[in-house]
């Protein structure tokens, strides 16, 4: 469980990024974060495995406080993908670098290689394994960098902006990963300019704007009409389902199927 | 007047405030004021010199501190000319931090070398087969001395001029745009690489890597970050370079700055009175017509 009590961070020189963030996340949640950018997503969720500290407040992993836990340590129960493929890819093979990870977690043999290669599958880079990285398209790099992440074997897996850059079949990809990590019990944590995706993949989505959280509730409810001044003020758009649905007085229809069965309901 | 000199008026040269670049009366009220907030910040009086008024003024107060030598020299340059300076601009403390930062480690090794191996006759000391002699006393801080004025004063330029700010003066001196932009891209590289290099250490934190913990995991740290860090420069020049050529940055002829920095007949006066200045003190060092330095 991750709780985050009271939470507030100044960049140095003075700008205040997380305004007094208040959030717990269960175990198996699987959580999308939205918001303008600038609006404190990518900062909060590197307070989860210590890449930044707070100002004031505090972060518990497990009911235990993070303060004074290095990030390598932290590392082994949160994973966190960065956005750009290309500011964390050194290595000279498609397996050397997923397996980077894990062997900083300390393992080694059939268990590094079980876990690599099972992450290779998952994202579907399991035929490149011995290619070099620079070699596959940029979609592709950042299924690597989604790969080198799951290899860790986290219980709390972090994806900034997973779907950027992917075409429908990426998407579609990450959206299976992100439904099978949450079949297993692992809490996953998006941060997505993609309202669809969110719509389709996660049970939860926050709202931020200005360094707090303005909405956080299910899809359908922050999605729902009545949170789109809200989304306004951090520049967002529910997506295109959401408004249809609204638009026909279908009711909340924050997803592609929950509006085709509503349309459906309706003719029958 | 001369066809030079009239190009030399319609850029803005000769005027005391800022010109409207050409065309500047097709914009509309909003582009212009949105053209005139790409200009880098300018908060004081000393800011808003000209950059090559200031960059003549850390030269030529560099080069007289070589020249002059002694003590009264460069303290002359540094309490008359760079002091006030800094002063105007608002951030004398922040300078003399500066300066003692950057003139500390030379100042050090200055000090170690020629206080014990210059010639000398008054032996103020002995360490072993070393002794220290007065003469390599003054002579270590008359270098020191030095050091801290030019630091001072190339500091001051440094402060309060905006890189941008210099390169574009300088094309619109008439260096040559690529000339202008290579020197604009390496001094504008350096920041954006630090920042690509945290990014790149926070996302192999992220995995693992250990570089909070012993010198040794340290060390093997190092190869991970090295990687990304030369890749993606690579990639970024290139880029960057196609990015300039499809906006048209290789087309020959004249160019319109999107904004001009101000300048006027006073400050191109001051420069050449300073070059001159620097000048009188070399010849006379040379000549020997000047005293020996104090």
């Amino acid at each position: 469980m991750i709780e985050i009590r009271g939470l507030v961070f100044d960049y140095p020189g003075g700008s205040r990024a997380l305004d007094g963030i208040d959030l717990t996340i269960q175990d198996g949640e699987r959580v999308a974060i939205i918001g303008q950018n600038g609006s404190g997503k990518s900062t909060l969720v590197k307070h989860l495995n210590g890449l930044l500290r707070p100002t004031m407040g505090e972060v518990f992993l497990d009911g235990a406080p993070t303060a004074g836990i290095r990030v390598a340590h932290l590392a082994a129960r949160v994973g966190l993908a960065f956005q750009d493929p290309d500011r964390q890819i050194f290595a000279g093979k498609v397996r050397t670098e997923v397996a980077f990870g894990p062997r900083n977690l300390g393992r080694r043999g059939g268990e590094l290689a079980a876990a690599v290669d099972a992450a290779l599958v998952a994202v579907g880079l399991d035929g490149v394994a011995d290619q070099n990285p620079y070699d596959l398209g940029y979609s592709r790099r950042k299924l690597l960098a989604l790969a080198s992440i799951l290899a860790m074997d986290t219980r709390v897996v972090i994806l900034d902006e997973p779907t950027t850059g992917q075409d429908a079949d990426g998407v579609d990809r990450v959206r299976r990963i992100v439904s099978d990590l949450g079949a297993a019990g692992r809490t996953v944590i998006a941060i997505s300019h993609d309202m669809r995706f969110v719509a389709d993949s996660f049970e939860r989505v926050v709202v931020m704007g200005a360094g707090r959280v303005l909405l956080d509730g299910p899809p359908a409810n922050v999605f729902a009409e009545a949170g789109w001044p809200t989304l306004a003020t951090t520049y967002l758009e529910p997506p295109l389902a959401a408004r249809v649905g609204a638009r026909l007085d279908l009711g909340a229809t924050a997803t592609e199927v929950s509006l085709i069965e509503a349309l459906a309901a309706r003719a029958g | 007047m001369s066809e030079r000199s009239a190009r030399r008026r319609a850029d803005g040269i000769d005027d005391a405030t800022t010109a409207p670049p050409p065309g500047a009366d097709q914009l509309s009220e909003a582009d212009a004021a949105y053209l005139a907030g790409l200009a880098p910040a300018t908060p004081t009086a000393y800011h808003r010199q000209n950059p090559l008024t200031k960059a003549t003024a850390a030269t030529m107060a560099t080069l007289g501190a070589f020249v002059l030598g002694g003590y009264v020299g460069p303290l002359a340059i540094l309490v008359l000319g760079v002091v006030p300076g800094a002063i105007v601009a608002g951030l004398l403390g922040r300078l003399v931090r500066l300066a003692a930062l950057i003139s500390l480690p030379i100042a050090v090794s200055v000090a170690l070398v020629s206080v014990f191996t210059r010639a000398g006759e008054t032996v103020l000391f002995v360490i072993g087969p070393f002794d220290a002699t007065l003469e390599g006393v003054d002579f270590a801080a008359q270098i020191i001395v030095r050091l801290f004025v030019i630091a001072m004063a190339l500091g001051l330029f440094g402060l309060t001029t905006d890189p941008r700010a210099l390169v574009v003066d300088l094309e619109r001196r008439g260096v040559p745009p690529r000339v202008a932009f290579a020197a604009a891209a390496t001094l504008e590289t350096i920041p954006a690489m630090i920042e690509r290099a945290q990014t790149i250490q926070a996302a192999q934190r992220a995995r693992g890597l250990d570089t909070e913990g012993s010198l040794g995991a340290r060390v093997r740290g190092v190869m991970p970050l090295v990687g990304p860090v030369i890749l993606s420069s690579l990639t970024e020049v290139e880029e960057r370079s196609l990015a300039l050529e499809v906006r048209a940055f290789g087309r020959p002829g004249r160019r319109h700055l999107l904004w001009t920095l101000p300048d006027s007949g006073r400050q191109r006066l001051v420069r050449w009175l300073l070059v001159g200045l620097f000048l009188a003190v070399a010849v006379g060092r040379v000549s020997g017509s000047l005293p020996a330095p104090l």
